[in-house]
């Protein structure tokens, strides 16, 4: 397997964007890392319906 | 006692914080049972089983954020849910400033040098925001657990596929450039790549690498699914490609529980053709597998910390049998006639599992709810038979709350429970540090531990504690102080859990011993 972008991520600065809880981000903060967040939400608000007919549609993003 | 309810329509809590939530609302006084959470429909089922979905909570949707109790009056509970809502993360002014983003595409976006995505979602959105990362250039890191393995096997494919790593679902640990990620414990670094589908296994021997002086290149978690069958071990692979290629990693640690039958061949044959040395503790495999494949064989956790110690000349110092021995007869010598059983209350199945396989042959059968046999199956979990040893990391104790690496509450009642009986003479725990944890966890239990000790000691008994700490110097907690506070509480305190264990058998063993004898 090509490791180039594996071998990439460990030569550089890691920089994580973080989806989902924020206690983890902050734990990575503390060690003195940078994060980003996401607001993460269900999409549809949870509702599976919904959630059905928009993976049919391509999803949100 | 009545069920109450609070109703926010359109917030959203994260599931972490309404865990988190949950557990601060059933500390609350007046309050018998609480449940915080998003509306779902995994929510909905959660408080339809402890007795709280009410007609007004069955009526609401995903999108609303629901508190939930059985309370004494309307304002306890009133007073309760003020305590949640105090307990919620605030929002500092420094986080305030910084931007956050609607979606991981926006993320990546709008911070280029974003290299690694950290995914804890709901196991059903887990494939989902896998493959919008990986779509992005991110390498992953997944903590989110019950991901079908169908999810697993494509999210592994498309990883695959792009040269990205994976790592998870079910990812408990992983270090990457020197950072703890999920629940893993910060390490020095040194030549040792560790890939593993255990994350307690991959802690353990990062742990005991960092205190004899070397480290960790990286530590790669698979996830516990990864040697499936259905899964096909890709992350392991990649894991051992990556690890290779890297020049950091001087040696490979490889570290599985049960590998599927269908995966473990080609497992083997890319081990055999690896051109760095590798220890490799496979569970599941005997001696000669492991070591017809050129891999130098562990037989359990302490061993293969120990057999990548040797590839540096180095070693850990670990009690020998006869220094176990000696410290058992010292506390043997404590007990009342009456207590002759060992309880265990464990954070974590790895742990379990490991202390249960060291204390059958010191002690017989050991009872538990993830009992080694079945007849050894305990009937109810909160009743503890003869030898018991209980995983409060099971569904069924952190069902609407955080696992007890986090939350140490979960296991809080296991300490006055077990020191009730007055057959029990040994207590035996397991500490686990990590940056997200719980920030004092050893000071978090010796309130209940020297109120356990009084109350034996008021009935003529002395109970003894033995335990150990999973975690480093350089974690945010200090393993040295964790282990100091135990030790001055009157704890035995041990290097590792497999220590502990084999201690608290020990103490088992001879007590019978001298019971049966007259020893």
């Amino acid at each position: 397997m090509d490791c180039e972008k594996i071998l990439n991520l460990f030569r550089s600065e890691l920089v994580v964007v973080n989806v989902g809880p924020k206690l983890f981000a902050e734990a990575l903060e503390k060690q003195g890392y940078r994060t980003v967040q996401v607001d993460w939400k269900p999409i549809a608000g949870g509702d599976r319906e919904m959630q059905a007919i928009l993976d049919v549609l391509g999803g949100l993003d | 006692m009545e069920v109450f309810v609070k109703i926010e329509r359109g917030r959203y809590v994260d599931s972490l914080e309404t865990l988190l939530a949950s557990s601060v609302l059933n500390e609350q006084p007046g309050i018998e049972m609480g449940c915080a959470g998003m509306a779902t429909d995994p929510g909905k089922d959660v408080l339809e089983s402890v007795g709280l979905l009410t007609e007004e909570l069955k009526a609401c949707d995903g999108s609303c954020y629901i508190i939930a109790a059985r309370a004494e009056s309307q304002e306890a509970f009133d007073k309760a849910v003020a305590e949640v809502e105090a307990s919620l993360v605030p929002v500092s002014e420094d986080e305030a400033e910084q931007p956050s983003y609607p979606t991981i595409k926006a993320a990546a976006e709008g911070c280029p040098k974003a290299n690694l995505c950290s995914i804890a979602v709901p196991g059903e959105y887990a494939l989902g925001e896998v493959k919008k990362a990986l779509n992005a250039g991110l390498h992953c890191v997944v903590f989110s657990n019950n991901v079908p393995l169908s999810d697993e096997r494509e999210m592994k494919e498309l990883a695959w596929e792009k040269g990205l790593l994976c790592m998870g679902p079910d990812c408990g640990v992983a270090n990457i450039n020197g950072a703890a990620l999920v629940l893993a414990s910060i390490n020095n670094r040194g030549p040792f790549g560790i890939c593993g589908a255990s994350g307690v296994g991959i802690q353990h021997v990062a742990a005991i690498l960092h205190e004899a002086g070397t480290g960790v290149s990286q530590t790669i978690g698979t996830g516990g699914n990864d040697l499936k069958n259905e899964v096909g071990g890709l992350m392991m692979l990649m894991g051992i490609d990556a690890l290779e290629a890297d020049p950091e990693t001087k040696y490979i640690a490889l570290i599985a529980r049960r590998i599927g039958d269908q995966v473990l061949p080609g497992l083997l044959e890319r081990i055999s053709k690896c051109r760095k040395p590798v220890v490799a503790l496979f569970m599941s495999c005997d001696r000669a597998t492991v070591e017809g494949a050129g891999a130098i064989w562990a037989c359990d956790l302490d061993d293969c910390a120990q057999k990548c110690l040797a590839l540096t000349g180095q070693t850990y110092r670990l009690d020998t049998d006869g220094e176990i021995a000696a410290r058992a007869a010292q506390a043997v010598a404590k007990l009342a006639p009456e207590q002759k059983y060992v309880r265990g209350a464990f954070s974590g199945g790895t742990f379990l599992d490991e202390a249960m396989h060291a204390l059958i042959p010191k002690v017989g059968e050991v009872y538990s709810n993830i009992a080694l046999r079945p007849e050894w199956q305990l009937a109810d979990s909160q009743v503890s038979v003869k030898n018991t040893c209980i995983d409060y990391g099971e569904e069924e104790f952190t069902l609407g709350r955080p696992h007890p690496a986090i939350d140490p509450g979960v296991r809080k009642p296991a300490i006055p429970r077990e020191a009730a009986d007055p057959e029990t003479a040994v207590i035996l725990l397991d500490f686990i540090l990590t940056p997200p944890g719980h920030v004092d966890p050893a000071g978090y239990v010796l309130g209940d531990i020297r109120t356990a000790q009084e109350q034996a000691r008021a009935a003529g008994r002395e109970l003894i504690f033995v335990a150990s700490v999973l975690g480093t110097d350089a974690d945010l907690q200090n393993v040295s102080v964790q282990r100091q506070k135990l030790a001055d509480a009157g704890v035995l305190v041990c290097k590792t859990n497999h220590q502990a264990a084999l201690l608290a058998g020990e103490i088992i063993r001879q007590k019978k011993e001298r019971d049966d004898h007259g020893l």
